[in-house]
């Protein structure tokens, strides 16, 4: 089945829960099945595919609790032009999900979309049905503050703090 | 085309349309400017690599997620299914139909949970336990419960809220906008768990609650401030060394933030000075 990896991994991030992934994807292939005969032969089928998920997606998170970690202050709001704090080379994948998972959900769709799925801003433009401004914002936005969150992370570890290389 | 010196402004230039280069998605000028100031400045060398491996450990760590093995079965079933129906007779019509006319009646028998518990029922997510902590009294004391809107004279809250949280009152409403007071301020319970309550409202019947509550073992918000929205309500969560508290409101996302923002240092500080007195 085409891209049933991608969709499903996409959609456990969006949800933070494997059995409404599991159903979110499924609802992704009927309702693409359904409508199969508006999707333009020649275009990308995969944008296609991701942007009936983010669609169905919303829809079914629209009574979920939405959780969004910010930072205090209004730092969010501001450019990226700062310079990381020391991350440490190595992370257990747990933890990097558990940052991920932390982001504003908004946010967390451009990064998974722009760096694990590798779509262009183009794209990720047509699948989030927004700007290409909005991507770039979120896109930025939403690593900065993974870049936090895992600094923070290794704060609480006590590495990193003189810009050494630790380990989790 | 000149390039990019180095020097602090020029760095924030280049950290700024950084995420752009990482992306290959900056036209070729302005990412031949940034290929030439990495060139000569270490800082912003670091901050990419950087920048490059957060991005190669995410990839690594999204990317391993395995698909349930069934998945792909329970898909194309679900698919032959949906497309293979019988033909819609009249006996169908009217089966659906009972079948519609049971779930509505199953729906209706069903007991109809309080308006709160209907809302609390919609959270999910790591952090709603902790967030709900919250939620529960600003639903059950500031929305759902009948009370006068007129603001109670600040001598009965002060002794309603008793000499721990007396003097916190006073400090609240100096940091609150000009349309807004505090309307009501008080000890109360939902849940069997103990609560400060501050019910403050403003004008066009804005509704904010500043909620403060002991913290109970296991229950613990990492630094910073969690917000999430549920229903019409906004959730704003952060702790202090032994309490939680909340800025829940119907106010718009980003307004509730910022006044969680605004009354955090305050709210602490005040938690650090008198929370043995509390």
């Amino acid at each position: 089945m085409p891209h049933l990896k991608e969709l499903y991994r996409t959609a456990v991030r969006l949800l933070g829960d494997g059995p409404k992934a599991e159903d979110v994807v499924q609802e992704t292939y009927l309702q693409a099945w359904k409508s199969f005969e508006r999707f333009a032969p020649g275009t990308n089928c995969r944008a296609w595919l991701f942007k009936i998920l983010i669609n169905t997606t919303h829809r079914h998170r629209r009574n979920w609790f939405n959780l969004h970690l910010v930072k205090e202050s209004e730092e969010i709001l501001e450019q990226t032009a700062a310079a990381t704090p020391p991350i440490p080379e190595r992370f257990a994948r747990q933890e990097i999900l558990r940052a991920l998972d932390g982001l504003p959900a908004d946010y967390r769709a451009a990064v998974l979309l722009a760096d694990v799925e590798e779509f262009s801003y183009k794209e990720i433009a047509g699948v989030l049905d927004v700007p290409i401004g909005t991507v770039m914002s979120r896109l930025s936005r939403g690593r900065k503050l993974l870049r936090e969150q895992l600094s923070e992370l290794a704060r609480s570890y006590g590495i990193g703090q003189a810009g050494k290389e630790g380990s989790a | 085309m000149s390039a990019i010196p180095p020097g602090d402004a020029a760095c924030e230039t280049v950290r700024a349309q950084m995420d752009a280069y990482l992306s290959n998605e900056l036209p070729a000028p302005g990412g031949r400017e940034i290929a030439h100031h990495l060139e000569g400045c270490s800082t912003c060398q670091a901050e990419l690599a950087t920048r490059t491996r957060v991005r190669a450990q995410l990839q690594d760590a999204v990317r391993a997620t395995p698909v349930p093995d069934r998945l792909e079965d329970k898909i194309r079933r679900a698919v032959r299914g949906r497309h293979a129906r019988p033909r819609t007779g009249l006996w169908a019509v009217a089966a659906a139909a009972a079948v519609i006319l049971c779930a509505i009646l199953i729906g209706l028998w069903r007991a109809q949970p309080s308006p709160e518990e209907a809302i609390l029922r919609k959270t999910a997510g790591p952090l709603a336990a902790v967030l709900n902590v919250g939620l529960r009294d600003h639903l059950q004391c500031a929305v759902f419960r009948k009370y006068s809107k007129q603001p109670v004279p600040a001598a009965q809250m002060a002794a309603e809220l008793g000499p721990g949280f007396a003097d916190l009152a006073p400090l609240l409403a100096a940091k609150l906008p000009a349309d807004f007071r505090i309307i009501q301020a008080h000890h109360c319970s939902a849940g069997r768990r103990q609560y400060t309550h501050f019910i403050i409202a403003g004008s066009r019947g804005k509704l904010v609650s500043l909620i403060l509550t002991r913290k109970q073992s296991g229950e613990w918000l990492s630094a910073g401030i969690h917000q999430a929205g549920v229903d019409r309500f906004q959730v704003a969560a952060f702790e202090s060394q032994d309490f939680l508290a909340y800025v829940i409101s119907d106010l718009d996302a980003e307004q509730d933030l910022r006044w969680a923002a605004n009354l955090a240092p305050t709210v602490r500080e005040y938690l650090a000075a008198h929370g043995n007195n509390t």
